[in-house]
């Protein structure tokens, strides 16, 4: 009895310390967002004047809107492309047996444990010389190799849960192997699929090394990289609390994100396909 | 529908290993065959080779007068069910069994919602028909795995031992079930499993299988009857058939607990002194005190210590001890091979269930030594199978096969089998 209640209030005491941990920054950047003026400087948690003055400020200017619009932009097209490939790719590397099988996945592997910074240069020198520094490309073509292979190693493991007798009995039932792909295997593999889009979307979104490096102008610039020339109402003001209310901003659809597919990413989706 | 042969199937795997040895078969049309044998026996390799989810390493495949070896599953226009049944969980009971007729192109959308419900009618399955599969039953997840193979019209049925994940009771309805649906739709029908009631209820003929060789290919009632080996025998009838070492002394055969004379069969194929493997059936004894003397006469008598008494109701079983001697060795490997474990050699005796015979006490038994068999030790060849009979019941499941195919209101009444 004793021993469970012990063990109730340290999971408890252990919870509580861990959800502080990850929540009072997050919580912090809030509250500064909310500070006016001077107000940063006011030693308190709680701003002493609730205000929407940060947040108008950042919308008010372009660099923060246009950065914002490319960083939606680029995010949503570099993670569309990067789950199509990869669910292709992982279906292959889990179903398929071709030479070179390992070698595909060594490099893949390799790829996302690859310094960004250490490509930084060479591309930033090659996108200039070839006409694609500071333009959505330039910035969707790193992002999509560096998510690809998360993507990859991420599906391919949904992919071996599914049983091998789903596709087997759907191509006895007279599908092509990629009828049975589309029909069977992609649906069963929802969960990995939006698993592998949130991730990707996280990391384009979040990427600050490439946005500050390949861009120039506003033409390109995503927003962590903005933010690093945000300027307070005046020039002698350090913005902090603007930059938080920024911060918040970018935030906010990331959490949007995760609250809408929590509820897609359940796993257990083939329960029933197989006499369990 | 379709005849199915096959003609000196191999299946090689990379490292050598035969799992399906030259195995030539027959199937006709319209014939319900069973492929059985112990596990690891090649059963089912045979089985996906036929519907083509197996590389045929040689041999040919023809499926209704084409050689199937090198097309797709699609393109070979069968249906199996598999032991897991392999339900879309996605989809619904109704989509599922709809699933085959989608891929197929020109099926109207009424068409398919009338032949999703006739397959489901014939399955009962109407009230589940908009439930995923997750919410069903093991027995209700197996008949829409049934219905997703009779949408359709094919060449041929694939059953892969669909009912071994069922439990005892379900698995004796739906194997009628199985026996009733196949004789309607007069499909022809290669049902793999390695249930002895499935293997002897279910098929016209029966195909067993030891390590990828195919031992006999018969009837249920010839396989019991006149089995062409040891393995044969040994594998079907349950409890197994009795094996007793057996030494020619003469026109005598001694065995350990009574002596015969030489059946008329193994007369001039055996030396004396020569050592025998003989098989009894448990139904082949009875308790010597409750049979009458005309009957008495025709077997060996013999009185024996009872180890242990089953009572089963019906039927009553009869343990008895016995020393094999020199083939105790043997008798443990053909068990180990028919996944079982012979821990000690011992006669199973079926005897009447209205005798009270004791456990621990000695008994007098009557074995029908004319429905004796004797195998070669070595070969494990049977010296005393009646080739005459076996043709008579070989011609007897022929008769009953074109029966059933000629008669009308079979297979051409059959809505779902409709073209």
């Amino acid at each position: 009895m004793s021993t469970s209640r012990r063990t109730q209030a340290g999971w408890i005491a252990g919870a509580i310390l861990i959800i502080a941990y990850a929540v009072i920054p997050v919580l912090w950047i809030v509250s500064l967002s909310f500070k006016e003026g001077d107000d940063i400087t006011n030693n308190a948690f709680l701003p002493t004047v609730w205000s929407w003055e940060n947040y108008r400020t950042v919308f008010a200017s372009d660099l923060f809107t246009t950065a914002l619009r490319n960083s939606v932009g680029m995010a949503l097209i570099a993670t569309t492309i990067s789950v199509i490939l990869a669910t292709l790719a992982a279906y292959a590397v889990s179903r398929l047996n071709f030479p070179g099988k390992r070698l595909v996945l060594g490099v893949a592997l390799a790829i996302t444990v690859f310094p960004v910074i250490a490509i930084a240069t060479p591309l930033f020198n090659l996108w200039r010389s070839i006409g694609l520094y500071d333009t959505w490309l330039g910035l969707i073509i790193p992002y999509l190799s560096y998510s690809l292979p998360l993507a990859v190693y991420v599906l391919a493991a949904f992919f071996r849960e599914i049983p091998w007798e789903m596709e087997q009995a759907a191509q006895v039932d007279g599908a092509t192997a990629w009828q049975a792909f589309r029909r069977v295997i992609v649906p069963l593999a929802t969960p990995g699929v939006f698993t592998a889009a949130i991730l990707t979307f996280f990391a384009v979104w979040n990427d600050f090394v490439f946005g500050i490096t390949l861009t120039s102008s506003e033409a390109a610039r995503p927003v962590p990289a903005a933010l690093a020339f945000f300027q307070g109402a005046s020039q002698f003001s350090q913005p902090t609390a603007p930059i938080a209310a920024a911060a918040v901003v970018v935030t906010i659809p990331v959490v949007v994100l995760v609250l809408l597919f929590q509820r897609k990413i359940v796993a257990g989706l083939t329960n029933g396909a197989v006499k369990g | 529908m379709a005849a199915i042969e096959m003609r000196n199937i191999v299946k090689e795997y990379g490292d050598g290993f035969k799992a399906v040895n030259d195995v030539s078969l027959d199937i006709a049309d319209g014939e319900f065959m069973i492929l059985v044998g112990p596990s690891g026996c090649g059963k089912s390799t045979l089985l996906r080779m036929i519907v083509g989810l197996e590389d045929i390493t040689s041999g040919d495949m023809v499926i209704g007068g084409d050689r199937v070896n090198d097309k797709a599953p699609r393109d070979r226009n069968l249906s199996m069910v598999f032991q897991n049944y392999a339900l879309y969980p996605h989809l619904t009971v109704f989509e599922n069994i709809a699933f085959p007729l989608r891929l197929q192109k020109g099926i109207a959308e009424d068409e398919i919602r009338r032949r999703v419900r006739e397959a489901a009618e014939m399955l009962e399955l109407n009230e589940h028909l908009d439930r995923k599969p997750a919410n069903l039953s093991g027995g209700q997840r197996q008949r829409v795995a049934m219905g997703r193979a009779i949408v359709r019209s094919v060449n041929a049925f694939l059953f892969d031992e669909p009912l071994s994940n069922l439990d005892a009771k379900l698995r004796g309805q739906m194997r009628t079930e199985i026996s009733r649906m196949q004789r309607r739709l007069g499909t022809t029908t290669v049902y793999v499993t390695h249930d002895q009631t499935e293997a002897m209820t279910l098929g016209d003929r029966v195909a067993v299988l030891r390590r990828g060789f195919l031992q006999q290919v018969a009837s249920p009632r010839e396989l019991y009857e006149q089995p062409v080996n040891m393995f044969v025998a040994g594998f079907i009838g349950s409890p197994p058939m009795n094996f007793l070492p057996a030494v020619v002394d003469g026109d005598r055969l001694k065995l350990p607990l009574f002596s015969v004379g030489l059946p008329a069969a193994a007369r001039g194929r055996v030396a004396d002194g020569q050592l025998l493997i003989a098989g009894l059936r448990p139904d082949h004894f009875e308790d010597a005190r409750l049979l009458d003397s005309a009957k008495r006469e025709r077997g060996a008598v013999f009185r024996a210590r009872v180890d242990v008494t089953e009572w089963l109701g019906d039927s009553q079983y009869a343990y008895i001890p016995f020393e094999a001697g020199e083939v105790t060795k043997q008798l443990a490997e053909l068990a180990a091979e028919l996944d079982s474990e012979a821990l000690r050699t011992q006669l199973v005796v079926s005897i009447d269930a209205m005798s009270r015979l004791r456990e621990n006490h000695e008994g007098e038994f009557w074995a029908d030594t004319g429905r004796m068999h004797l195998f070669d030790p070595r070969t494990g060849e049977n010296l005393t199978r009646d080739e005459a009979a076996a043709a008579d019941l070989a011609q007897l499941e022929q008769e009953k096969l074109r029966e059933r195919m000629g008669s009308p209101g079979t297979a051409s009444d059959e809505p779902v089998a409709r073209r």
